[in-house]
């Protein structure tokens, strides 16, 4: 390894590592797919990720990956050519094929080698070669050298005539091809100024070559043998020996621009056939100068001589020639002449650049970092704190302005579409963290002797990427307890009278404002007797539990070091998943449902709020005290007559709507404020909803809607009930947004007797 | 040559701030007695200015106050070491600290000086009694004939007493 890393190579290692990472992420779910039904697409799919990882890998000689990556491109090439049978052997090698990329991925990000690998990928290899052979009956053992050029030629030469390419595939295809013709073209117009810059051609050269493979997988053939054109001058550039014409980047550009329109067409669904094909070949042909040995060869000189020559060429073939006598200095003489005026000719013949084409790529993405990305969304909501204390600045009340306030809508407008554009960058859809689930599940089924279906729903939700990052432990706790202690044996199950495949159902949801995410298992459900053991040996409840609710004692469950398993496994029972579920769910300030049905399965819901926090809040005033209610939550809003309400003898208040009675609270009481009039007829109520519950508010008056950007309460107050956060208001003072799902718990015991009055 | 300089014109210079805090107490008045807290906790000192409360808080935890866009907690001293309440005036100020990034708003009757009180001057805190009061005291300054009670701001924000009181109102 080269022990003096440069910035640029630093670069493009990264660049490696991270879309290695990606390409593994997404294509472990398809590996274990591959296990119950073999989709030539998929082992395409998954083909092609061992086959891209080996040849960067190769380039930027990390050879253990290398290596590693090569032994499981044979034995899937095998595999896909039905030369051997895919056994669930073979899923599991792969899965820890990708393990251990994932693992040299790590080190090569910190190290910039991944020498340290050696042993384990020792391991690795053999492993994958063991499972060819024993497949293959120990037949010939396929060539494990990383020899990347070669290999990939192989590749594109044996390509399966009938793999069938989809849209989706064709869209990756373009939008590859688009960023590696662009990067190849800055690459060319660099090295058009600067011809002596190795690094920079082998870049482009390496653009080049996995253009053209890209090509070849996909059969463009086309496309591929341009490409492939382009790479022999490279490649003849790239070792030093001069081309024909003083300025091949102008012909190589036309090439490329041939290639790009190619690409255009493609992606409009058109053919991606370059017309006339053979003449640009020729074109290319052209830069090549014509080595000196054919000349030779045509002038009569033995042809093996030439390649002899040729092999051990250090002095230029025709001084070695006339050394070994093989060649009069004549004939040499005229040779390098003729050499010369081909080159003149050809210096002649230099085309100008097609003109550029004008559509470039339909789809881009930019890798971002967070930092920066998380300072301009704080940014953002700085100044929809400042829009609101301009526009509602107390010096402008009572004014009539008009224009101003036209600016002022135009302003709003704008902040507003800038803060949604804000909250959608950070957002990503849970396809990604659902996907790395299956793996998990495959894993943990495997283990415990599970049969299992994992059902992903709404993978299309957009969920904020730190949240996505905090939840990932959660559900992977959720999903083990659900695998491990939920779903029963098969033998057990069946004689439940269940079917004998468990079913583990993943989804995500937008529901009031949030995300819930559910795990949702068809198994035995949580034992309440069993937890209000376990609760009441802890000495966590006092007597013996029975007046306390399903919920409260489901709920234990997320006590740190509380577990019912009898014996704790591999897997779980330590007790410590559940406490971690709760603690980082608490961090995004997200909550926990818990549900459970005896015999039939138990349902947990984590609650996550959208984060990023700008919502859009109600502004209502009780006595001289503000608060923000989260708009989404409100149904209605009205002020009621006398009649509409009831006490009840426990001195409760229910207002009837229409056909509907809901319980009333006050929001003075809650606050310790005084309002304005403590007659409800004065005040006005608002009906809230959450979950299926719905309860009125009864404030003073409602001040207005705005734009409210959620800040946390410091710390240091911790969690407040009731309040979810605060916000500045246009006057600079802090209000405090109130949480329906705490004001609904501060009557909690009031409904449930509500109910039953409601019903009388 | 030039980054190996810079660092050590950097660690120089914290010596120097370290050097040039250390001994150094912000001095307040509280009802009637005086008080320091050291300044190398002291970010910034503001006049009072509108307070939102916070429902459920323990009554020393006066609010939330906006400081230029970030909201912090305010502690009411007074109210901390439950001496009788007085009504807020013009001399009220603000001490904002901040322990571990964490920033608070202290409440105090009227701030002094920033005062100098070398080691020597500074005697161990009384021990009489346990209560969470006296637990925040640190050491008794003395310049000259004066007496400052200087304060653990640790202790005073994050004592276990104050965390389970604050731990308690929330889980209930």
């Amino acid at each position: 390894m080269p022990m003096n890393i440069d910035d640029d190579q630093i670069e493009i290692i990264q660049e490696f590592v991270t879309e290695s990472r990606d390409m593994i992420e997404q294509l472990e779910p398809q590996i274990i797919e591959l296990g119950q039904d073999s989709d030539p697409e998929t082992m395409n799919a998954i083909f092609r990720l061992f086959h891209s990882m080996k040849g960067s890998a190769g380039f930027l000689e990390f050879d253990h990956m290398t290596r590693v990556a090569h032994a499981a491109e044979n034995l899937l090439d095998l595999i896909r050519n039905n030369e051997i049978e895919l056994v669930p052997d073979h899923v599991n090698l792969l899965c820890s094929a990708c393990d251990f990329a994932k693992e040299a991925l790590d080190m090569v990000e910190n190290n910039y080698t991944d020498e340290e690998m050696f042993s384990a990928a020792d391991i690795m290899a053999e492993q994958l070669h063991q499972a060819i052979k024993l497949a293959t009956g120990g037949g010939e053992e396929p060539n494990a050298a990383p020899d990347i050029d070669q290999t990939t030629e192989i590749v594109a030469a044996t390509e399966l005539p009938q793999l069938e390419i989809n849209d989706e595939m064709r869209q990756t295809f373009v939008a590859e091809g688009l960023e590696l013709l662009q990067n190849a073209e800055q690459g060319l117009l660099a090295w058009g100024e600067k011809s002596d810059n190795p690094e920079a051609l082998a870049d482009l050269f390496r653009h080049m070559h996995s253009f053209k493979g890209n090509c070849g997988f996909f059969g463009f053939a086309s496309m591929e043998k341009l490409a492939h054109q382009m790479e022999t001058v490279l490649d003849r550039a790239k070792s030093g020996s001069p081309l024909a014409v003083d300025n091949p980047a102008d012909s190589l550009l036309a090439a490329l621009d041939l290639l790009q329109n190619a690409v255009t067409e493609l992606s409009e669904g058109r053919d991606s056939a370059i017309p006339d094909i053979d003449e640009h070949l020729v074109e290319l042909q052209k830069l090549l100068p014509p080595m000196l040995g054919e000349i030779l060869v045509e002038e009569g000189v033995e042809a093996e001589h030439v390649d002899a020559a040729v092999a051990t060429q250090k002095k230029p073939v025709g001084e070695i020639l006339i050394d070994q006598g093989k060649a009069s200095v004549d004939q040499v003489s005229a040779a390098l002449k003729k050499q010369e005026s081909a080159k003149i000719a050809q210096k002649q013949q230099v085309k100008q650049p097609a003109p550029r084409p004008s559509s470039t790529a339909k789809k881009q993405d930019i890798r971002v970092d967070l930092g920066k990305l998380d300072n301009l969304i704080n940014l953002i909501g700085e100044m929809v704190i400042a829009e609101n204390m301009l526009i509602n600045n107390p010096d402008l009340k009572g004014l009539e302005l008009e224009n101003f306030t036209k600016a002022g809508q135009h302003m709003s407008k704008l902040v507003r579409e800038l803060q949604e554009m804000a909250m959608t960058i950070r957002m990503i859809p849970v396809a990604g963290l659902f996907r790395r689930m299956i793996r998990l599940v495959h894993d943990i089924s495997a283990k415990a002797g599970k049969k299992v279906d994992l059902v992903l729903l709404g993978e299309e939700t957009e969920i904020d990427k730190t949240v996505i990052e905090t939840i990932t432990d959660p559900l992977v706790h959720l999903l083990r307890n659900s695998l491990d202690h939920g779903l029963e044996p098969p033998d057990e199950r069946v004689s439940a009278g269940k079917d004998e495949k468990g079913t583990v159902t993943l989804s995500a949801r937008h529901e009031e404002g949030e995300v819930w995410v559910t795990v949702k298992d068809n198994g035995r459900g949580l034992n309440r007797e069993k937890i209000l053991e376990k609760a009441i040996s802890k000495g966590l409840i006092e007597g013996d539990g029975s007046d306390l609710a399903d919920k409260d004692i489901y709920n234990m469950i997320f006590m740190p070091g509380f577990s019912t398993a009898a014996q704790v496994t591999d897997i779980s029972g330590r007790g410590v998943g559940m406490d971690v579920v709760k603690k980082n769910l608490e961090k995004i300030k997200g909550k926990i449902n818990v549900s459970s049905t005896p015999g039939e399965g138990s349902r947990i819901d984590l609650r996550i709020p959208l984060t990023l926090a700008i919502i859009d809040g109600m502004l209502v005033r009780v006595g001289e005290t503000m608060a923000i209610l989260p708009t989404l939550s409100i149904l209605e809003a009205f002020r009621p007559e006398k009649e509409q309400i009831t006490r009840t003898p426990e001195g409760d208040e229910l207002v009837r709507v229409r056909e509907d009675f809901f319980p009333i609270i006050r929001l003075h009481e809650i606050l310790e404020k005084k309002p304005d009039s403590s007659e409800l007829a004065d005040g006005i109520l608002i009906v809230l909803e959450h979950q299926d519950d719905r309860f009125c508010l009864c404030v003073d008056e409602i001040v207005g809607q705005q734009q409210t950007v959620i800040k946390g309460l410091s710390d240091f107050i911790g969690n407040v009930s009731g309040v979810s956060g605060c916000t500045i208001l246009g006057d600079g003072g802090v209000c405090l947004i109130l949480d329906i799902g705490g004001l609904r718990e501060s009557i909690e015991g009031k409904i449930s007797k509500q109910e039953t009055v409601a019903e009388a | 040559m030039s980054g190996s300089s810079n660092a050590v014109k950097t660690v120089v210079e914290e010596f120097e701030n370290e050097d040039t805090q250390k001994d150094k107490y912000l001095t307040f008045h509280l009802a009637g007695e005086d008080y320091g807290i050291e300044i190398r906790f002291v970010t910034e000192i503001i006049g009072i200015q509108q307070i939102t409360e916070v429902p459920d808080m323990p009554a020393f935890i006066r609010g939330v106050i906006n400081l230029r866009g970030k909201v912090i907690p305010v502690m009411d001293v007074r109210a901390r070491f439950r001496i009788e309440a007085r009504d807020y005036d013009d001399r009220t100020c603000i001490i904002v600290v901040n322990i571990d990034g964490t920033e608070v708003g202290l409440v105090v009757d009227e701030v002094s000086e920033v005062a100098d009180i070398p080691e020597k001057n500074v005697e161990p805190p009384p021990r009489t009694g346990n209560s969470s009061g006296n637990r925040c005291i640190q050491g008794m300054g003395k310049i000259g004939e004066e007496v400052k009670i200087l304060l653990d701001v640790q202790e005073l924000l994050f004592n276990e007493e104050m965390q389970k009181l604050i731990g308690d109102i929330a889980e209930d």
